[in-house]
């Protein structure tokens, strides 16, 4: 995991734009969105492990142990502004579709937070590929929002990204 | 939540969000191509729609940029759908589709 990759934002266009509302504190958000502790609850048991400094490792580790996504920090700005690599760990995926940037804006609106978070290409990914994040950010998000609200995350029922998969499996890139 | 319901509670507004639905991203001048609305028109609900978070705005270059915002939707599903089985209502909506699609 030695390999950097030079990641030009300005580059990437954001693809999915989401923003939810969120009463918390811009902390408690930013820590949500960066420790293993809370990711594990409202992110399908993944463990986020965060290096918090630009270059620093991010990975989100599947409740199996394996690295599901093997990111790099590229912006850290907290507990406002975290932008990372959200490279996933499936054969030929980078190689195909280039790297993908998460970017999460968290900024006090009133008693509250707005969270937005932004998944960015350099290049036009198809819908049916994008439709696999379409629907596990709104899990996630509507997830973590309840997490930190009312201390007990969301078990929303996820159907496996058919339509993403077939579009991956297509373009030869390995899918579990 | 109120916002939201009164957002979508117009043709013109559900418009733009199947346009924004079709193509995410899009400037003020892609979204009025090809409508009936005036400018203005167009301006002032995506004012309404982005107060009520169903629309949200980035620059990206000198671009102002509309993404469409589903959070607000799926919340409504989450409180209102979630509890009568998702999987039957799908299951229900797809029969529809199918069955609708053979009348074209």
């Amino acid at each position: 995991m030695s390999k950097r990759t030079e990641i030009d934002v300005g580059k990437f266009k954001p693809a999915i734009v989401y923003t939810i509302y969120i009463a918390a504190t811009p902390e408690q958000v930013w820590k949500a969105l960066t420790t293993a502790e809370f990711s594990r609850n409202y992110f399908s048991g993944f463990a986020i492990e965060a290096n918090l400094k630009v270059g620093g490792a991010f990975i989100a580790r599947a409740p199996d142990g394996s690295e599901h996504i093997s990111g790099e920090v590229i912006e850290c700005d907290p507990p406002r502004k975290l932008t990372v690599t959200w490279n996933v760990n499936w054969p030929a995926l980078v190689e195909k579709l280039g790297p993908t940037l998460v970017t999460y804006e968290i900024e006090p609106a009133g008693d509250v937070v707005k969270l937005t978070m932004l998944q960015s290409h350099d290049r036009d990914i198809s819908d049916d590929i994008l439709s696999g994040g379409r629907a596990g950010w709104l899990a996630i998000l509507s997830s973590l929002k309840s997490l930190l609200e009312t201390g007990h995350a969301l078990a929303i029922k996820m159907a496996p990204p058919e339509r993403m998969l077939a579009a991956l499996k297509e373009m030869g890139i390995g899918t579990p | 939540m109120d916002e939201v319901f009164k957002a979508l509670a117009d043709a013109s507004r559900r418009s733009l969000l199947d346009r924004l639905h079709a193509k995410n991203g899009q400037t003020l001048n892609e979204l009025c191509d090809g409508l009936a609305m005036t400018r203005q028109a167009v301006t002032k609900h995506l004012g309404i729609l982005e107060a009520a978070n169903l629309v949200g705005t980035l620059k990206h270059g000198r671009e102002k940029l509309h993404y469409i915002n589903p959070v607000p939707i799926h919340q409504i599903g989450e409180r209102w759908i979630r509890k009568f089985e998702r999987g039957k209502l799908a299951a229900l909506s797809e029969l529809k589709r199918q069955l609708e699609k053979r009348d074209e």
